[in-house]
């Protein structure tokens, strides 16, 4: 059952890994340019104008530029953290950037719960963004001198002489190398060395000279005086952290069981480029692995990408308030990972509660004359699909699932509106089947899955 | 491993694994599937114990039927020699300057050992017998990481990536019947790895209120159900989805009317806590053939400003277990009900320069209930005799305690859950 044949359906599956799902109408765009113009399209985001999601986020913004130690200017500034992102990642025209950006929060973990400076994160956010599709390198030396992470990791307390092995053990374990990959107890004392003199001050991080141990470290058999750019250049070079990205990337974007090959293939990419994500990330997008039957409906979407990519296909003008609530009883927040390894992700988004908390979410996010949720009926119009129960419901699959469902699911939401004989658009919109159906769809498992 | 080579195979009904790991694949690598459990030295369980988990016959003392175990994660790892203090020991004063508590505001269990004050409930429990204090558990080679400290204790495996929590086999041990629902209830968001599990659905619920499908009116639910009951056949990742959506809306059926009749009496502190264990005794109470309860609460790391966060947090934990205790008793169920109380390590001897402590190794376990000898247990752990790291020894291996609470409580042999055999500790008898 080789699923993903036509071009069409690879581009659906591609904006379902390597976006947020998809709208209706942006499908079609990305439909015109072919499956490799739209890859490249998504590996290119700064060629895409982006202006009217800027123009939103401005306004939600606009309060962090006020100072954080006011309690009010605190106060508001937190709210707007999530409120930015949910809304970014619901609109934003450059998917795989907010994608990418996503996936590195992730892997550098960091909490707002810790943290409690909004401005930090959002300033790590931002940071994180830059550096998405760039230089792992860069990205890896922007982290070690990052606000947020100095607070998360402590290393803010790692001083000469009394070191704080936190961000060390971290930065190997889960940043770079992974875990068991060969490097001693040893490595990570000397690296904490390499690591000391960062402090933040006036909300800024900055490098104190007298706070630096400057003497000889050995780290992975390298004698050097080694400080945070030279460790950097030391562990973003190392082929066991090329290894241990492609792999996590393989298994966040292709498939959770991971494909060997393919990470081999990426592993070689990342050394050849010299750690160029958008390489990497090409190398994985364009893969056959990518669109195998194995690939095929085996991730299962985070709360995050559930709720963001519900809002993008049906088209709710969010401002963002209502997503932490309607993600949290599914087990994610944004800016809140539980620990340093970030979200553990695919089978954990089960269990009885989460599982649930997706259809009651499905339930608020199409009741009726709320400002959060869906029209359905108006969206339903705008593309045309009232003519018949088999037209609304094959347009709401296309849209939501790409199609490809068993004939029991298709029959089930087709009866729910009236079937073939019963049917009436008004009617359906008047007495709640459409909500209905719709809801049906959005909780069904053929809808958490990616 | 002994779960294998136990196995008299019955027939194989293809559950699907609820593995709780990082990414990692639903393999069904290393299934076996469970027919009737043979204990050691050829003696066969007797049946009515392997159709309801929880069992029938009973340990000296206790004379009740029912089998509850409530177990409390304290994450973070909190620290236990601020907990069950060594306030005659001087050493102990010398390490920490700055976090010593002072030997007269303890209170004390014996002469030379007392609760940190803010524990006074507990303290209540000790003189009533009801608290059993285990002192230096832990486990060889300690790890100080919390992810794999919390792995090791959870799946009482020394391999990584174990696929079963310790408490996930003793249900799959004795899982026969396809509608027992409540066997387990984690309270709270996420299923701890303690009830990482190959067949047996645990429902994990904030509260009994919120849990269930919002009311969406007969026509959307009967649909509902069809399309999760059609949706399961197609493997994978939507079988896993399927299968968890209709046994928790099913489970949800078998709560209706069931927990209405409860009503707290005792009073619970306000504190997440006090809330879950309230939670608990509501579907103890509910008969829903619950046999362990779980709740998780947060906060020990406490790397700096240790005195005042850790007060709060004892205090909670103690608040909390003891006014369960109290309603327990007071509905009658106290003699069906055994608490477990446990963190994934101790923390270092010496405190740090930021008035808190780092992590460390053997801390103390703490079990309650109506039926057990009350007492301290194990060695009190030495301040002078300490591991090349400076930290304190263990002297009970937490597997111990597991083992103890499965031969003696549960009455089932230990080996269906830990590979090895642990010294019981002596709570009852």
């Amino acid at each position: 059952m080789a699923r993903l044949v036509t071009s069409r359906q690879r581009i659906q599956h591609l904006l379902r890994r390597a976006g947020f799902g998809y709208q209706a109408s942006e499908l079609e765009e990305y439909a015109l340019l072919g499956f490799e113009g739209a890859v490249e399209r998504l590996l290119n985001p700064e060629k895409v104008n982006d202006s009217a999601t800027d123009a939103v986020l401005a306004s939600i913004l606009e309060p962090m530029a006020g100072n954080p130690d006011d309690r009010d200017v605190d106060r508001v500034q937190r709210e707007a953290l999530y409120r930015a992102w949910y809304v970014r990642i619901s609109i934003s025209k450059r998917p795989l950037l907010e994608r990418m950006t996503y996936f590195w929060h992730d892997h550098f973990a960091t909490s707002q719960a810790k943290v409690q400076k909004a401005t930090y994160m959002q300033q790590q956010n931002e940071t994180l963004r830059r550096h998405a599709l760039g230089s792992f390198r860069e990205l890896l030396l922007a982290m070690a001198q990052d606000p947020a992470m100095l607070m998360y990791l402590d290393n803010r307390l790692n001083v000469r002489g009394k070191p704080n092995e936190n961000y060390a053990r971290e930065l190997m374990e889960l940043h770079t190398l992974g875990v068991g990959t060969g490097y001693k107890e040893t490595d990570i004392k000397e690296a904490a060395r390499a690591l000391t003199g960062w402090r933040i001050e006036n909300h800024k991080a900055v490098f104190k000279t007298s706070m630096f141990d400057s003497g000889e470290k050995t780290i992975l058999g390298s004698k050097d005086n080694f400080n945070h750019e030279k460790l950097v250049d030391l562990l973003a070079g190392d082929r066991r952290t090329a290894a241990h990205l492609a792999d996590k990337l393989v298994r966040y974007f292709v498939r959770p069981d991971g494909e060997a090959a393919l990470t081999r293939r990426a592993t070689d990419e990342y050394m050849k480029t010299g750690g160029s994500m958008r390489d990497v990330m090409r190398t994985i997008l364009l893969s056959e692995a990518m669109y195998s039957d194995g690939a095929y409906r085996a991730i299962i979407k985070s709360p995050t990408e559930l709720v963001c990519g519900t809002q993008r296909a049906l088209e709710i003008a969010t401002d963002g308030r209502a997503e932490k609530n309607f993600a949290s009883p599914m087990g994610q927040v944004l800016y809140e990972p539980p620990n340093p390894a970030g979200w553990s992700g695919d089978g954990d988004w089960v269990n009885a509660t989460t599982v649930l908390a997706r259809s009651n979410y499905a339930q608020q996010t199409t009741v009726r004359n709320s400002k959060s949720a869906a029209d359905v009926a108006v969206l339903l119009r705008r593309y045309g699909a009232t003519t018949s129960a088999a037209a609304v419901v094959d347009f709401t699959l296309d849209l939501l699932v790409g199609g490809d469902t068993d004939a029991t699911t298709r029959t089930v939401l087709i009866e729910h509106i009236g079937g073939a004989n019963h049917f009436n658009f008004e009617q359906a919109a008047r007495d709640g089947s459409l909500q209905g159906m719709m809801y049906l769809a959005l909780s069904m498992p053929l809808y958490q899955v990616a | 491993m002994v779960i294998g080579t136990e196995s008299v195979n019955v027939r194989v009904d293809e559950p699907v694994e609820r593995s709780s790991a990082l990414n990692r694949p639903l393999t069904r690598r290393g299934f076996v599937t469970k027919g009737m459990a043979v204990v050691g030295l050829g003696t066969v369980l007797p049946a009515a114990f392997v159709r309801s988990a929880f069992a029938e016959s009973l340990p000296s003392g206790v004379t009740s039927k029912r089998r509850v175990l409530v177990v409390v994660q304290l994450g973070g790892g909190n620290d236990g020699l601020n907990t069950v203090i060594p306030y005659s020991e001087g050493k102990y004063y010398d390490a920490r300057p700055r976090l010593a508590v002072s030997a007269e505001s303890v209170l004390p269990l014996n002469d030379q050992v007392g609760l940190h004050p803010s524990m006074v409930s507990m303290k209540g429990l000790f003189d009533q017998g009801k608290l059993a204090v285990i002192q230096g558990v832990g486990y060889p080679n300690p790890n100080r990481s919390h992810f794999r400290s919390m792995e090791i204790w959870h799946t009482a495996s020394m391999t990584e990536n174990a696929p079963t929590g310790w408490l996930g086999r003793l249900l799959d041990a004795t899982h026969h019947e396809q509608k027992a629902l409540w066997k387990a209830a984690n309270i709270g968001a996420e299923i701890p790895q303690s009830l990482a599990t190959r067949k047996t659905f645990v429902p994990s619920l904030a509260s009994v209120q919120s849990y269930g499908l919002r009311e969406t009116g007969a026509r959307r639910t009967t649909d509902w159900v069809r399309l999760y009951a059609a949706q399961a056949a197609m493997g994978g990742a939507l079988a896993l989805l399927s299968k968890t959506g209709t046994d928790a809306y099913e489970s949800t059926l078998q709560l209706t009317g069931k927990t209405a009749a409860y009503k707290p009496m005792a009073t619970y502190p306000g504190n997440a806590l006090g809330t879950a264990l309230k939670t608990s005794a509501q579907l103890i109470s509910s008969n829903l053939g619950t046999g362990v309860c779980y709740v998780t609460t947060g906060g020990f790391d406490t790397h700096v400003g240790q005195p005042g966060a850790q007060t709060g947090l004892l205090k909670a934990v103690s608040d909390a277990v003891a006014a369960f205790q109290d309603d327990l008793a007071a509905q009658g169920m106290e003699k069906d009900v055994m608490t477990l109380i446990w963190t994934e390590f101790g923390r270092r001897v010496k405190e740090n320069g930021s008035s808190g402590t780092d992590h460390g190794t053997a801390g103390p376990v703490f079990v309650v209930g109506g039926g057990i000898n009350g007492g301290l247990f194990g060695e009190t752990p030495s301040v002078r005799n300490l591991d090349d790291n400076g930290d304190l020894k263990f002297s009970t291996d937490f597997r111990s305690v597991y083992s103890t609470l499965l031969s003696r409580w549960f009455q089932t042999n230990p080996k269906d859950v830990l590979p090895e055999n642990y010294p019981e500790i002596p709570l009852w008898g």
